[in-house]
């Protein structure tokens, strides 16, 4: 199933679907995709004692960012927050600060922070209304999950690979449903504050791919949803989607090889 | 000292319990002695307290702990994963019940400064969600990895404590599950990150504390420490080079740590 359209229904009807159409939890392909991984990493000379660490963002790293300041991050870093307290039924009152105040009580370091402060009055309006109306957008669009769905926020994953030689590291803003279930019922939903571009996909993809060999269970679905724009793109995982997503890793390889 | 890694599925998980040593290291009288012995030579004009985080960390202390909804946690998280097991609710729904507990305790003054009570007493709302939320999120995983895991592993209700009076020092043994229909105790531990090179050391840490812990110092048959965000699992056996092991970690933590303590007094 895909859709790149405004979203009609909400979020978390899309991302859970209809539980009798799901299929039967996959466990056969993770040991697969490693083993192919492990070849592609061998042939491209990479050794433990210099391991190489992926992430999302590296993929499309030939494209500049839109926005890459400490006040992008901070947006964004409050958008997520705002998701978090959203999916477990807190209330926000005003949601600049209400999350503000929830991400500052979980941060050591205060460099975004300063950065807020320093920033000038306008500035600091412009992050404001940024925010209310991203979370606008969101809470329009997320509904309702329900705690047997077990929703988890901010899940970070770290999968290392050939002996450590090649690392994927990724961080999902929402994971529903649960790898142990009969029927593939485990589904990933990131948030971006920014439109939905043409490396959307593969962002899904890396998902997808890195969520099936830290738990050995292929995910039902995949989404990114765009606070910007209002639009989702959803994917169901299956074998041809982490086949492209392997060759993500593969061209990514050959051209970090290039490159050094 | 041997340490397995295996993956965290529930095949490899089923096969790393069933093969775990029938006959597990005990502890006796002389032994304990001897530990205390060592801790009383370290002095230390404060209690103190010693964990396998402070011996992943090679006895260097950090920045001073102070809650936060990522500290708060665990703590929180687990109580309510206790509830739900116990009484059935839902995971988000046993959270909020443990919080009021401990906010009803602060109201009726029962939360001495510093404790969590105390500082849960003090958040706006917002804080409070995230506080929730953090706990829900480790209930859930808690619970699921315990599905993962085995149906016949049990929650912990506490951590294991072990006290040195005479060294005025506390140890602090996490554990989160474990299973004793198999022939020996198996112990689970639970983290969030990826293991690092000292992984195997706290593993070992964790496993002395807890045969200190026991009544008869008899160590438990594996000591299996679970990383979900990596997918990984680490253990180590309840063997006597093993817990001797732990046991000079420990030491040698507690000696670094006063040679920092004297360092910032100089």
């Amino acid at each position: 199933m895909t859709n790149t359209t405004t979203t009609p229904l909400s979020l978390a009807t899309r991302l859970r679907g209809t539980p009798t159409a799901r299929p039967s939890r996959d466990i056969t392909s993770a040991p697969g995709l490693r083993a192919q991984i492990d070849d592609i990493v061998a042939s491209s000379g990479l050794h433990p004692t210099n391991p190489l660490t992926l992430r999302s963002s590296s993929l499309r790293s030939s494209i500049r960012p839109l926005e890459s300041s400490p006040l992008a991050r901070l947006r964004g870093l409050l958008v997520t927050t705002a998701l978090t307290l959203l999916v477990h039924d807190q209330h926000l009152t005003d949601p600049f600060e209400d999350t503000m105040s929830a991400w500052c009580s979980n941060q050591g370091e205060a460099t975004l922070l300063a950065a807020f402060s320093a920033a000038d009055a306008d500035v600091q309006a412009r992050l404001r209304a940024d925010v209310r109306s991203h979370v606008s957008v969101l809470r329009e669009h997320l509904g309702t999950f329900a705690s047997s769905w077990r929703p988890q926020t901010g899940v970070r994953s770290v999968v290392m690979l050939s002996g450590g030689a090649f690392v994927l590291r990724d961080e999902v803003d929402l994971m529903v449903g649960s790898v142990v279930d009969a029927n593939a019922a485990l589904s990933l939903l990131d948030i971006t504050t920014a439109p939905l571009g043409d490396t959307a996909d593969q962002t899904l993809r890396y998902h997808a791919l890195v969520q099936t060999l830290r738990s050995g269970v292929v995910p039902l679905r995949v989404a990114l949803f765009s606070t910007a724009t209002a639009d989702c793109l959803i994917r169901d995982v299956d074998t041809a989607l982490l086949q492209r997503a392997i060759d993500d890793l593969t061209t990514y390889l050959s051209t970090a090889a290039v490159a050094a | 000292m041997m340490l397995t890694q295996r993956r965290s599925t529930s095949e490899d998980l089923a096969v790393l319990i069933s093969s775990a040593p029938e006959l597990g290291a005990a502890l006796d009288a002389e032994q304990r002695n001897s530990f205390s012995t060592r801790l009383r030579s370290v002095p230390t004009i404060q209690s103190r307290r010693l964990d396998a985080w402070l011996v992943e960390q090679a006895g260097q202390t950090g920045e001073a702990f102070c809650w936060r909804p990522r500290t708060a946690r665990r703590l929180i998280g687990t109580a309510a994963a206790h509830r739900v097991q116990r009484d059935q609710r839902r995971a988000h729904e046993a959270v909020r019940d443990v919080i009021d507990d401990y906010l009803f305790r602060a109201v009726n003054g029962q939360a001495h400064f510093g404790s969590l009570g105390y500082w849960l007493s003090s958040l706006a709302p917002a804080t409070l969600g995230l506080v929730v939320a953090e706990a829900t999120n480790w209930c859930h995983l808690l619970l699921e990895t315990r599905e993962i895991v085995s149906a016949s592993a049990t929650l912990c209700q506490a951590d294991t404590y072990y006290n040195v009076s005479a060294a005025q020092t506390t140890l602090r043994g996490r554990r989160d599950m474990v299973i004793t229909e198999t022939p020996q105790r198996v112990v689970i531990r639970v983290r969030h990150g990826t293991p690092g090179k000292s992984a195997g050391a706290g593993l070992r840490t964790d496993l002395v504390i807890d045969a200190l812990g026991h009544p008869e110092g008899l160590s438990a048959g594996r000591f299996i420490g679970l990383w979900p965000d990596a997918g990984l699992a680490l253990s180590v056996d309840g063997t006597m080079e093993n817990l001797r092991a732990g046991a000079r970690d420990i030491v040698r933590a507690a000696v670094v740590q006063r040679r920092g303590l004297l360092t910032v007094a100089a």
